[in-house]
């Protein structure tokens, strides 16, 4: 196939001021790198934040009885007043391809004392061996252990363990209001200290093992308030919880994906969206001066050649063609360039994140823990738009000086005048 | 040569290729525009959360017991002689025109129960009379009323938890904790009114009752736990921190704490975002740099055969960069005023008022402790304005390096041979 004159011509030129060529081809490989490692930490800032919103406790999906959100009523357990066998509703869960893993957790509050100090704390009721699959926190072990099923201890966060000078291996007083109007008190045993990064989980809540928990506050053992899911991946929690809630072996029962308990982390990121168009428009908004500029130039260096061209018959519309075929040129080999570069960077930035947290501590961003570890995540489409808005920029750049050349005329600029 | 002959031939050199002149210059213009423009917006953002932050909260400036800090236990609180020489060191007449209103706290952790559940809360005795100054919480009410200085008893709760006790304007719960003493104390609290921030810690776990109440029911005489501080500008917080150091030098049961120490979270997320911005001018500054630097050297390459005349005219290499160099100042000087001109104006014009971005954010989004207002009203600071155009200036004058180099390269024979 024979390549058409007007696309040839453009292509050269661009051999004929090498440097100038790569320096602005420079510019818009920058522009891309930049737009898209940008884009890139950002998105991996909003998965780490789903990660950890949704990872530490809550789980991507959570069951609970209909009415037990937003009151946490003690007696909101699932299946109503009766309870639901735990048992036969875990494994109805765990049996979803997508499902890795259930836990049954039972809430309640009370006042947890050394004897020589006291505060209060959310307890909360868990299966140590499904839980460890499900929440960080359950992971998140800086001494001791968890309790073991049964046994009548506890796990304290570390900030409240710290308030309350609680060790391992010390013994506690748990008073707590009962669901029967009573109000329980117990002995237990510190097994450990976890400490999830999440201030108000660290210095308010113990861990308790499920049926400990129950008896302390007169539930039976099938009276939960919640199951945790965690999933493989968090964005197929919506259509896992769908699955699951025409599955459930219980009546009353609400099955929620993350995005409808916390949708100030869908806001976010929906957010962080908006915001990576106005870095995009930004930055390639900047970046057509550069090539414009460059453009300009360019023609206005080879009016001689251009008004040649048109004493030779060319028409106008052809010597258009020709600049702006130039400028896709150079916007072909900017792409080529940026895109060798920033695909490794981003491989590479994604498997060693960049670890900022000796110069900033951690905080809370809509609800989830954001701790100042910069990884690149895949941009994927926002690679293809940024390569879009490249090509867009270098062609927008070529407007106004593919129509002043085609404007020269002729016979003046070869006469000289 | 004289210098002022060289930067009079580099003006002409400039004004005489209007077009080429004004793209450079406009590149660096739109550039310093909007880096005025986003500088304010943050600066106008950060403002919003610190101050939404301080005043939920412990205030631009805290005065408590340095262990407090650390244990939050009622047993480090600011004794009466300790809260009196807090109160000494705030009279100070440094400090008197920073101050907006000094609001003392008795904070202790709390247990509240109902019929319905039992929830760990922070119950914190206020001053109702200088919280009206001081906090945002009095008007974020949404039932019944905020607390009156002559309440005995009386509780104000956010929704949040009002829901999960069921409470009601004049429901009656318990909130327990450890009293002075060591011992349980149980005060029996009347529900006067609830209120709504957004922010979950606060609608869920925060309870106001009246200092007396909270000093009867804890037992602690005329003591608290900090005396939180609200200043006229966040700016003062070093001055405003400073001089109660001063003041109270050689207390050990009393010290001024600034936000940032009190709330190391939001001072985080705000230095993180300033970061955040940094990188962002950074790549814009890059790319504008090179947008200048190729510009100015086509120019350079282009005018061989001028600049081989000025040589053979008697222009040493050295003089025929200082011309190059020279053009590359005055376009940088140039667009810098317009750029900071048309940024600060365009600001003030459009923004004065506040950006409002409510569309893209439906619900209200919390960051370390503060609701984002989805209004953010740009700041303006004269400090920042100088900044952003030393940075223009950087960039200007590092662009023009390269290229009035090479016009020092230039081989004047070559260049004279060169027929146009």
């Amino acid at each position: 196939m024979t390549e058409h004159p007007w696309w040839r011509i453009g292509r050269r030129s661009l051999g004929r001021n090498r440097r100038r060529t790569v320096i602005t081809a420079l510019g818009l490989a920058f522009g891309y790198f930049a737009v898209v490692v940008l884009i890139g930490m950002m998105l991996g800032i909003v998965s780490e934040m789903v990660e950890s919103g949704t990872g530490i406790v809550s789980g991507q999906i959570q069951v609970h009885a209909a009415d037990y959100l937003p009151d946490h009523s003690v007696y909101a357990t699932i299946g109503g007043d009766a309870g639901t066998p735990v048992g036969p509703l875990l494994d109805s869960i765990a049996a979803d391809p997508a499902v890795l893993a259930a836990a049954p957790r039972v809430y309640g509050g009370g006042l947890v004392s050394t004897g020589s100090a006291t505060a209060a704390a959310s307890l909360m009721g868990v299966d140590p061996a499904r839980e460890v699959r499900v929440a960080q926190l359950a992971t998140a072990i800086v001494a001791g252990r968890l309790p073991r099923p049964g046994e009548r201890a506890l796990a304290l966060g570390a900030e409240l363990a710290r308030r309350i000078h609680a060790r391992p291996g010390d013994t506690v007083v748990v008073v707590a209001p009962a669901a029967d109007g009573s109000l329980g008190n117990d002995l237990y045993v510190v097994a450990g200290v976890f400490k999830s990064g999440v201030q108000p989980l660290d210095a308010g809540t113990a861990l308790l093992p499920i049926g400990v928990l129950q008896t302390l506050m007169a539930l039976g053992p099938d009276r939960i308030h919640e199951v945790a899911v965690k999933l493989a991946d968090p964005y197929a929690a919506p259509g896992v919880a769908a699955r699951l809630a025409r599955r459930l072996p219980v009546a009353g029962a609400l099955v929620q994906p993350w995005t409808v308990t916390s949708p100030e982390l869908v806001e976010y990121a929906g957010m962080m969206r908006a915001s990576n168009w106005i870095v995009l428009v930004v930055v390639f908004g900047m970046a057509i001066f550069g090539v414009a500029n460059t453009l300009l130039m360019a023609t206005y260096e080879r009016r001689r050649e251009f008004a040649l061209l048109l004493a030779l018959g060319a028409a106008p519309r052809h010597i258009v063609r020709t600049v702006v075929y130039e400028a896709l040129a150079i916007g072909v080999v900017s792409l080529l360039a940026g895109a060798a570069v920033t695909v490794p960077v981003l491989v590479w930035w994604h498997r060693a994140p960049l670890d900022l947290g000796r110069l900033f501590s951690d905080f809370t961003l809509a609800g989830a823990l954001v701790r100042p570890v910069l990884k690149t995540d895949d941009p994927g489409a926002w690679s293809y738009i940024a390569a879009a808005a490249l090509l867009v920029t270098a062609l927008a750049a070529a407007v106004v000086p593919a129509f002043r050349a085609a404007r020269v005329p002729p016979a003046d600029t070869l006469a000289g005048r | 040569m004289k210098l002022v002959l060289l930067l009079r031939l580099a003006a002409r050199n400039v004004a005489r290729n209007a077009r080429r002149s004004t793209l450079t210059a406009l590149a660096m213009v739109i550039g310093l525009a909007l880096l005025v423009f986003s500088r304010a917006l943050a600066d106008g953002g950060h403002e919003d959360w610190i101050r939404g932050a301080v005043r939920l909260g412990d205030g631009h400036v805290v005065l408590e017991s340095p262990a407090f800090a650390r244990s939050r236990d009622l047993a480090d609180r600011l004794t009466p002689g300790a809260l009196a020489a807090a109160e000494r060191a705030l009279a100070a007449p440094a400090l008197r025109p920073l101050l907006v209103a000094a609001a003392p706290r008795l904070e202790v952790a709390a247990l509240a129960t109902a019929a319905a559940a039992a929830v760990p809360v922070a119950a914190v005795g206020v001053d109702p009379a200088a919280e009206a100054r001081f906090s945002t919480l009095p008007g974020k009410l949404t039932e019944g009323r905020f607390l009156a200085p002559d309440d005995r008893g009386a509780a104000y709760v956010g929704d949040r938890l009002a829901r999960r006790l069921g409470l009601h304007v004049g429901s009656r719960f318990v909130v327990s904790a450890q009293g002075a003493d060591g011992q349980i104390a149980d005060q029996l609290l009347r529900v006067v009114g609830v209120f709504r921030t957004g922010l979950p810690d606060a609608d869920e776990g925060l309870i106001q009752v009246p200092l007396a109440t909270a000093r009867q029911w804890l037992g602690t005489g005329a003591a608290a736990t900090a005396v939180a501080l609200l200043l006229r500008d966040s700016h003062d917080v070093d001055r405003a921190a400073a001089a109660l150091g001063a003041a109270l030098a050689g207390r050990r049961d009393v010290a001024a704490l600034s936000w940032r120490a009190a709330m190391p979270e939001l001072d985080s997320a705000v230095k993180l975002d300033d970061d955040g911005d940094y990188l962002m001018h950074g790549i814009l500054f890059a790319i504008i740099g090179l947008a200048i630097v190729n510009t100015m050297l086509m120019s350079v390459l282009n005018r061989s055969r001028e600049f081989g005349i000025l040589r053979a005219l008697g222009l040493t290499r050295g003089q025929t960069g200082a011309i190059v160099f020279g053009e590359g100042l005055l376009l940088t000087a140039a667009s810098g005023l317009v750029g900071l001109a048309l940024g600060a104006g365009a600001t003030w014009l459009l923004f004065r008022h506040g950006l409002d971005y409510s569309a893209l954010m439906k619900g209200n989004i919390t960051m370390a402790g503060a609701v984002i207002s989805p209004i953010i009203v740009p700041i303006l600071g004269p400090a920042q304005l100088l900044q952003s155009l030393a940075y223009i200036a950087a960039v200007g004058v590092l662009a023009a390096l390269y290229p009035a180099y090479r016009a020092t390269k230039l081989d004047l024979v070559e260049a004279m041979k060169f027929d146009a």
